[in-house]
């Protein structure tokens, strides 16, 4: 409990300077929301009624009060663009963006797990030799890149899978994972690139320094029952924090995803909002996303202290 | 900004060397040619203000080796400006990162205590923020420009650079060299430049090309979604956005850009990954 109340301790900062960020960041940097909001031909006087009717004329440290107030309590204000509250306008999308990312995040590490085993059963060997070219593929492979590819090859030479659009899961599943299979992939094969590379070294380090794996062999257990039983377990606990570490790749991939095969997720949301300048709910989803960052790789940090006897008795 | 940890972090005992150093620098003077002298010797069309009359020609036509956008703009033309601005972007970005933020995880790791533990508390929150999302947020603000691109790139270089340069500070402690730098009465600024310093260089340089890969895919993407270079000026991401419209007539107007941005960023993560691998063996 000691470690999971210093965890808290360093996280608290962080989500107050990360809240600073957001707000200021998007706040103090030129272009008027105002302006834009009240379109080319408005005037002054327009503007600046405008201004005072959306509160924005006030210091922004005093809003910085209210709005981070609010967020605590979970209300995040109004669109100024449409004035609908940001919450709901978040919640609508929010299926959309999780479906994507766990479908993504889950074909990455289905595939990364045994790249890596096969590529550590004999290192330097041909398999091996493949895989490290593949992984290194995968992971300069932007979203962008791999996506109209995809599009391309699944949706416009054989016509297997729909190039864009999304069927909500709820309405019909096989539908909606159809529509998210492409989508899904552009997403998952930089990560997958990233975890192959990462579980490949991790495994190889349990085997080449730590004794059990010496021992494993001694005792004459197969290699790879000494893999499956012994260095993955172990070096999953890496791979964890790495899918934690990287949950910002994974939720930045989404927006320019989700923009290319028009779901309708948080990403898309994100992008009209930058383009009408509706800074509060601009602010709304980068703290959302930046949050979603910071508590997960808290929520590492205590699983694995959760799973590690070694660390939950700080003797690691 | 967190892709790059990971490749850093993953230090394989035994590498399968997918390349070593000669493949990759070759592969990034072949783009630095394509880029930067092909314009200067040929005799290559303006990147912008293409004949609409010549438009969507096929690769090979008569005149335009690449054929010509929907816009009858010249593509091979289009790619060579187009990687300049990619690449100008993408080693700004990355210079101002490796000279402030390097500077900055330094100092921090040096002065320890206080000032660190408050830089790294700044520093993690700005590495919370997925890179895309701060940079395009930063983009907009700033309009769509050269300048306001590599401005906003440095807001993650500056930090990613800051961390990697605060850990090998870190682990440069426990040196003999730097006990007897700190006993000999070496004023603090000394002891940064001419011990710390020359001894993080190697890995601070295979961080700086997986830098420039990321900021490539980061530029790529806000051109992508117009935030990046302003059009009608060409940048890869923008032609990928573009040739999407003649995905079924003209598929090379995607498959070229593509290929470009692959090749680049490719060739800068095997060439980060060759330089690491030898300076751990050294």
């Amino acid at each position: 409990m000691r470690f999971a109340a210093r965890l808290c301790l360093s996280v608290a900062p962080v989500l107050f300077a990360v809240s600073l960020i957001t707000f200021f960041a998007i706040e103090v940097l030129p272009g008027n929301t105002a302006e834009q909001l009240a379109g080319v031909n408005a005037t002054a006087e327009q503007i600046e009624r405008l201004e005072q009717a959306l509160q924005l004329d006030r210091p922004p440290w005093v809003r910085y009060g209210e709005w981070i107030g609010g967020a605590i309590v979970g209300d995040l204000g109004v669109s100024l663009a449409n004035r609908q509250s940001v919450v709901s306008l978040i919640a609508e999308r929010l299926p959309v963006t999780l479906a994507l990312t766990s479908f993504a995040l889950a074909l990455a590490l289905a595939a990364a797990v045994p790249l890596a085993l096969i590529s550590v059963y004999r290192p330097g060997g041909a398999v091996d030799r493949t895989v490290a070219i593949l992984s290194m593929t995968g992971l300069s492979l932007a979203g962008y890149v791999l996506a109209p590819l995809l599009i391309l090859v699944f949706a416009v030479q054989l016509g297997i899978l729909p190039s864009i659009g999304y069927v909500p899961l709820s309405d019909d599943l096989i539908g909606g994972i159809r529509s998210l299979i492409l989508p899904a992939t552009a997403l998952a094969v930089p990560l997958l690139g990233l975890y192959t590379r990462f579980l490949r070294g991790d495994l190889l380090e349990q085997i080449d320094s730590h004794d059990y794996m010496l021992a494993a062999k001694a005792r004459g257990i197969g290699p790879w029952r000494a893999l499956l039983r012994h260095a993955l377990p172990n070096s999953l606990f890496g791979l964890m924090t790495l899918v934690g570490l990287h949950l910002g790749a994974l939720l930045g991939g989404a927006v320019i995803v989700e923009q290319i095969f028009a779901l309708p997720g948080i990403g898309q949301l994100l992008l009209q909002s930058v383009n009408l300048r509706d800074i509060t709910v601009i602010q709304a989803i980068v703290l959302l996303l930046a949050t979603a960052t910071v508590l997960a790789n808290l929520t590492v940090d205590v699983l694995y202290a959760a799973l590690d006897p070694r660390i939950r008795h700080g003797r690691a | 900004m967190a892709a790059l940890d990971a490749v850093v972090a993953a230090s394989p005992a035994r590498a399968a060397q997918p390349a070593g150093i000669a493949l990759p620098s070759g592969l990034l003077c072949l783009v630095a040619v394509l880029c930067f002298l092909v314009p200067l010797v040929g005799s290559l069309p303006s990147p912008t203000g293409g004949d609409v009359l010549a438009a969507g020609l096929p690769p090979f036509s008569n005149g335009h080796i690449l054929g010509t956008d929907l816009n009858g703009n010249d593509v091979l033309s289009r790619l060579a400006y187009g990687g300049r601005s990619s690449l100008v972007i993408a080693l700004l970005a990355n210079l101002a990162g490796l000279v402030v933020g390097a500077t900055l995880g330094a100092i921090s790791a040096q002065a320890g205590g206080a000032v660190d533990a408050v830089s790294m508390r700044i520093l993690d929150a700005f590495i919370a923020f997925p890179s895309l999302v701060l940079v395009l947020v930063i983009a907009q603000a700033l309009d769509a420009s050269v300048p306001g691109t590599i401005v906003a790139l440095s807001c993650f270089t500056i930090p990613a650079f800051a961390r990697v340069a605060r850990a090998a500070t870190l682990r440069l402690r426990e040196q003999a060299f730097m006990l007897a730098a700190g006993l000999s009465d070496a004023p603090a600024w000394r002891i940064l430049a001419f011990h710390v310093g020359p001894n993080i260089v190697p890995q601070l340089t295979s961080f700086l090309f997986l830098g420039v890969g990321i900021s490539i895919i980061v530029e790529g993407a806000l051109s992508y979604l117009g935030l990046g270079v302003p059009p009608p000026a060409p940048s890869w991401g923008n032609m990928i956005f573009h040739g999407q419209q003649a995905m079924h007539s003209q598929p090379s107007l995607i498959l070229l850009p593509s290929l470009c941005i692959f090749v680049t960023v490719l060739a800068c993560n095997l060439l980060a990954d060759a330089l690491r691998r030898r300076w751990t063996a050294q």
